[in-house]
């Protein structure tokens, strides 16, 4: 059949549709944004631990709405019950929708058997960041830190999860390292599950 | 036809409930779906060996009563979603869609700044929403 198919070509270019767009928001855009935010929140406290606990809140709030998003976008559809499958969940799937790549390393802490570590050479949101000298330890990717406990919290795997700076040799910016520690009842069930 | 549609958080609170019938047994539906509550936690507790894998969303038929059918969905944040219906012959497709709409609008309420997790679905969206997939459940099983 002739014809079938084949698209308006509109005479004047105000009358064709819109474009979709690309599904990102500019970089520039975002890191504005946070720095907005950080500022903020820095007016409002008066210690470190304080910003960092509202960054983390924040983040929380995202990250309980990506997970309910991401769950009912990816075809496969399954709920994650086992902590390896969640795990992998949030270092691939949940950083390739919020920062366009997956993680760089996923790893399993050694001293303690419910401690894992998800490290990135350059976290997206501290990439305009530098901290000063009498801030500390102070990280802004507390609120990365406060996405990943919003997922495993309302996934069902409580866990305490916080954002460090670990130092490497050869390179000026240190890596960071957010650690995760999973509550007590998610490693009885999980011991329970096989 | 769907005379109730709810759904319940993860500590079985409801987040949202409303029936779809003229009749004064909205307290009877509610109870109904308080029961199917209960059998949603027995078959995520006890998987049957033979039946859906542990991980499905859909649960398919929970029960029947005497002229209502329960079906059941649950979501990757343990939020339940529970229909009731009173058609005898509904195809497992079409209850699996309307469930695929409903999860849709309820991530979209949900991404709502304004909506604290835990509380009532408040937005007016929302519940026309639910109602426009209501009402198309219920032409495309009779026609």
């Amino acid at each position: 059949m002739i014809g079938v198919g084949k698209m308006k070509l509109y005479s004047n270019v105000l009358d064709r549709p819109l474009s979709k767009g690309k599904q990102e928001v500019s970089l520039s855009a975002f890191a504005f944004l946070f720095s907005e935010m950080v500022q903020y929140n820095q007016t409002q406290v008066d210690n470190i631990a304080e910003l960092e606990r509202r960054l983390e809140d924040a983040g929380y709030a995202v990250g309980a709405r990506v997970l309910e998003l991401l769950c009912h976008r990816e075809k496969g559809n399954r709920r994650e019950t086992r902590l390896l499958g969640i795990l992998s969940f949030v270092h691939s799937t949940v950083w390739k929708v919020l920062f366009g790549k997956v993680a760089d390393s996923l790893e399993k802490g050694t001293e303690h058997e419910d401690e894992y570590m998800i490290s990135e050479k350059e976290l997206l949101v501290n990439r305009f960041i530098s901290i000063p000298k009498d801030m500390g330890t102070f990280n802004c990717g507390a609120f990365v830190a406060g996405i990943v406990r919003g997922v495993l919290d309302n996934a069902g795997f409580p866990a305490v999860v916080t954002a460090h700076f670990v130092p490497v040799e050869g390179q000026q910016r240190p890596r960071t390292t957010i650690l995760i520690k999973f509550a007590e009842e998610v490693l009885r069930r999980e011991a329970r599950l096989g | 036809m769907i005379v109730c549609v709810a759904a319940v958080g993860q500590q079985n609170n409801p987040l949202y409930i409303q029936s779809f019938t003229e009749a004064d047994d909205a307290l009877k539906l509610h109870h109904i779906v308080h029961c199917s509550l209960d059998v949603v936690d027995e078959r995520v507790n006890n998987p049957k060996k033979s039946g859906p894998t542990l991980n499905e969303t859909f649960l398919g038929m929970l029960y029947p009563t005497e002229n209502y059918k329960v079906y059941g969905y649950l979501t990757n944040t343990k939020v339940k979603f529970i229909l009731v219906t009173t058609d005898l012959d509904v195809r497992d497709a079409d209850v699996r869609n309307f469930f695929s709409r409903f999860h849709a609008a309820y991530v979209d309420a949900v991404s709502n700044p304004f909506h604290v997790p835990g509380k009532k679905i408040t937005s007016r969206i929302f519940a026309d929403r639910v109602r426009n997939i209501v009402k198309s459940f219920g032409l495309s099983s009779t026609g």
